[in-house]
């Protein structure tokens, strides 16, 4: 054990001492993974103490990124604020803003014509499939196969492509509003999802051919990182995540929003919450996604995408509360307002902030290498951590 | 203070001539730049789109990034830098050998971007850290306008600034300047001339034009909405009242946040799409969630989100449980004094996910949850003065307040 009057000490997190193991006097040693690390997929700091080449505790550092998304959300008003949504987690920023819309409409009563809902349940689904599609290539990569990133990137840009031709935006959409959505879709909206549909189905095929019937990947990841269902629940984890522990907690199933409860899809549970399960529901759930496009796109109302615009935003008093399920789980929206134009106070409740927490949990007892093969399943955005 | 190193003995040459060897040299450097692996935010997702297939930014000897600053000699700043962050990068600065070039992308490092009012964290333009050749606007930029950046930095180089100095600049600790009110009044000033010109020149048009009649602006009218009523959407599991009643037999003293002297009735008027709201006093705090957690006909073995709200004379510990098997939420609410570091119990023992956040709760508005396990800050710095989400929170050398 180190003194405690070490300068190595100071360095530590309080309770993180070092012990010998050994008998030949071999001792534990620390080592800092990040903030600027490849897999740590932004500024996340973990510090590892290890056991030789096994993983005994994992500490994680955040605020590397914290921005005060919530204290500048008190100076702008409501709808400003859904544009800092975006850049919470910018691989779900459709359905973030959805979020804040939704708590936006019930405080004031606002309904949203039914093309308006279909909108949002086809656009929130695109970005679902998007943000999965990035995630298995950097999986891929994060593993050692670069090629899986160029293959997820090329199916990504088409979707992408649809949301520049959507909003004017690539990653940061601020598209929709309370009452529906900033603009109509395009006339060419409907055949370029019909399209990019087909070109996913071939796509997802091919990646089951690339990694989900590999050796290496099964070897890497059956059996490792296992996380059991009630200390999924225990720590809140919610989306992909928890379902692999077989936590059956889908928002769009759980309590319904917009119009998700006309279409028919199924919520893929895992079985031993290990990271192949973690894996492979997210794989499942872009067939789902695609599921739902299809029915969407198969009845598309005509009707106005919004609903009347009001003068102001002047939100009445009180707290009001909206969650949605963005790819990475349960996103909510708490905001308290004193009847004005401004946010009293507004949080956001950020999916990867818990599904983090439970990494020590995850990675104890396990090897370092497959700390990499953890984080990159749990697929955490950094700036929705921190904020 | 970070002690300036010494300047590069390689003296510059003027601009005007440069020899066949530093034309080599710059063109080979230009050439082969080796980015740093460094993406803190949403910019980052753009970079990767630019390495992608579609945009490929090989093309321009741009090869594969590198993880450690010691292989690079670039640093794309894609994403915020906030104060946390603003030592570690100039570490990775200082690890890069020379030459060394500094893209900034996307607004945040330019200026702060939509972070430069209110935020307390945000360094405002991180050519404050360290010094910055190509500056790309967007928020975030086009992978196109990456790869633009990057032709502009690759002339630079070609240009002779392969010879840039290792000078860089200590993290900016002095009050920030609010250019914005600065350039108020020299604009104003600037204004009235215009207008004073312009003036001038309608003069000189009505002389020079005596049949022009003007021009009736056209308006376009955008199509007109019809208001949509709301969807109810009841809320699942156990009826609220139903829910308030088991809580009633063990709890009589039980409040309902904006209901004043509760009753049963009043919360069947509610309806369904309402959410329980109760307000417990601090003794009860405890053995309430316990309840609320072990009790068969609730289970609500979610925590959603653990929460404060200061209201200036006082704080409210928000908590947020949801029951996955049966469906039904609650919001439990307690009042804490206004003091400088207020008490209450932890939850850490009962949800795991308490943990954290309790921390951030504690980070942010200084309440101190007995019996956790291990309360630190959670994101800001040990020695960050005050909690920022207080209301009576000021901090004149970090935050620009907004001036409308």
């Amino acid at each position: 054990m180190i003194k405690a009057d070490s300068k190595l000490l100071s360095t530590l997190p309080p309770g993180f001492a070092l012990h010998d193991t050994g008998e030949d006097g071999s001792q534990e040693y620390f080592l800092n993974m990040g903030p600027q690390h490849p897999s740590t997929h932004g500024v996340l700091k973990l510090v590892v103490k290890l056991d030789g080449e096994k993983v005994v505790e994992v500490v994680p550092h955040l605020g590397f990124i914290h921005r005060a998304i919530e204290k500048m959300g008190e100076n702008e008003s409501f709808v400003q604020y859904i544009h800092l949504t975006d850049r919470m987690d910018y691989l779900s920023s459709h359905i973030n803003n959805l979020c804040v819309c939704m708590a936006i409409e019930k405080a004031m009563g606002i309904g949203v014509p039914e093309r308006g809902e279909y909108i949002r349940v086809m656009v929130s689904e695109l970005q679902r499939i998007q943000s999965h599609l990035l995630w298995w290539g950097s999986f891929g990569m994060d593993l050692g196969a670069v090629s899986t990133f160029l293959y997820g990137f090329k199916e990504r840009e088409k979707i992408t492509a649809l949301f520049e031709e959507l909003c004017g935006a690539r990653l940061t959409m601020n598209f929709f509003r309370p009452g529906g959505s900033n603009s109509d879709v395009p006339e060419t909206f409907l055949p370029r999802v019909k399209e990019i549909i087909q070109d996913l189905k071939f796509a997802l095929d091919e990646f089951d051919a690339l990694l989900t019937k590999n050796p290496i990947i099964i070897e890497r990841t059956r059996g490792v990182g296992i996380l059991p269902k009630e200390r999924a629940i225990s720590y809140g984890c919610s989306g992909p995540v928890a379902r692999a522990s077989g936590v059956d907690l889908d928002v769009r199933k759980h309590s319904p929003y917009s119009v998700y409860d006309r279409f028919e899809f199924d919520v893929p549970l895992g079985k031993n919450g290990d990271c192949y399960d973690r894996y492979w529901v997210r794989m499942e759930e872009m067939r789902q996604s695609i599921r739902i496009l299809e029915q969407a796109s198969a009845h598309f109302p005509p009707d106005p995408y919004r609903s009347k615009e009001k003068p102001n935003y002047k939100v009445p008093a009180g707290s009001y509360f909206a969650s949605v399920e963005t790819a990475r789980g349960l996103f909510c929206t708490y905001m308290v307002s004193e009847n004005a134009m401004k946010p009293y106070r507004i949080k956001s409740r950020s999916p990867n902030f818990s599904n983090l927490s439970a990494i020590n949990e995850m990675s104890a007892g396990g090897k370092i290498a497959d700390l990499v093969t953890i984080l990159s399943t749990l697929d955490i955005i950094v700036p929705d951590i921190d904020r | 203070m970070i002690p300036e190193p010494p300047k590069s003995p390689i003296p510059v040459l003027p601009n005007t001539m440069m020899n066949p060897v530093d034309w080599v040299v710059g063109w080979a450097r230009a050439n082969s730049l080796w980015p740093l692996v460094f993406g803190t935010s949403c910019c980052a997702i753009e970079m990767m789109a630019t390495a992608s297939s579609d945009n490929d930014w090989a093309r321009f000897g741009l090869e594969v990034a590198r993880a450690s600053p010691r292989q690079a000699d670039l640093i794309i700043l894609a994403g915020t830098i906030v104060e946390k962050m603003g030592s570690r990068l100039i570490t990775l600065y200082e690890q890069m050998p020379g030459p060394k070039y500094v893209i900034a992308m996307g607004a945040c490092t330019i200026s702060g971007g939509p972070f430069y009012y209110d935020s307390y964290s945000v360094i405002k333009g991180a050519d404050r850290l360290i010094p910055v050749d190509v500056y790309v606007p967007g928020c975030p930029p086009r992978p196109e306008a990456l790869l633009y950046g990057v032709m502009k930095l690759q002339e630079l180089i070609r240009k002779g600034a392969w010879r840039n100095s290792l000078t860089h600049k200590p993290i900016y600790r002095e009050p920030i300047s609010d250019l914005m009110t600065k350039c108020a009044a020299d604009w104003e000033e600037k204004e009235k001339k215009k207008q004073e010109e312009m003036k001038e020149a309608q003069e000189r048009f009505k002389v020079e034009n005596p049949d022009y009649k003007g021009y009736v602006i056209k308006r376009v009218v955008g199509p007109k909405f019809e208001e949509v009523a709301p969807t109810p959407r009841p809320e699942r599991g156990l009826p609220q009242v139903e829910l308030f009643n088991i809580l009633l037999e063990k709890f009589p003293a039980l409040g309902v946040y904006s209901v004043p002297e509760v009753t049963r009735e009043k919360i069947a008027e509610l309806g369904n799409q309402y959410v329980l709201d109760v307000v417990v006093s601090r003794e009860d705090y405890l053995p309430l969630i316990r309840f609320l957690q072990s009790d068969e006909r609730l289970r609500m073995n979610y925590l959603i989100e653990l929460t404060a709200v200061d209201w200036k004379d006082h704080f409210d510990v928000i908590v947020h449980l949801l029951s996955i098997d049966k469906g039904h939420k609650i919001f439990v609410r307690c009042s804490l004094p206004h003091d400088e570091h207020p008490e209450i119990e932890s939850l850490s023992d009962l949800y795991a996910g308490a943990n954290w956040h309790e921390r951030e709760t504690y980070d942010f508005f200084g309440i101190q949850f007995k019996g956790h396990p291990d309360l630190r800050r959670m994101f800001l710095e040990d020695d960050f003065p005050g909690h920022p989400l207080r209301k009576d929170f000021v901090d004149p050398s970090r935050v620009v307040v907004r001036p409308y």
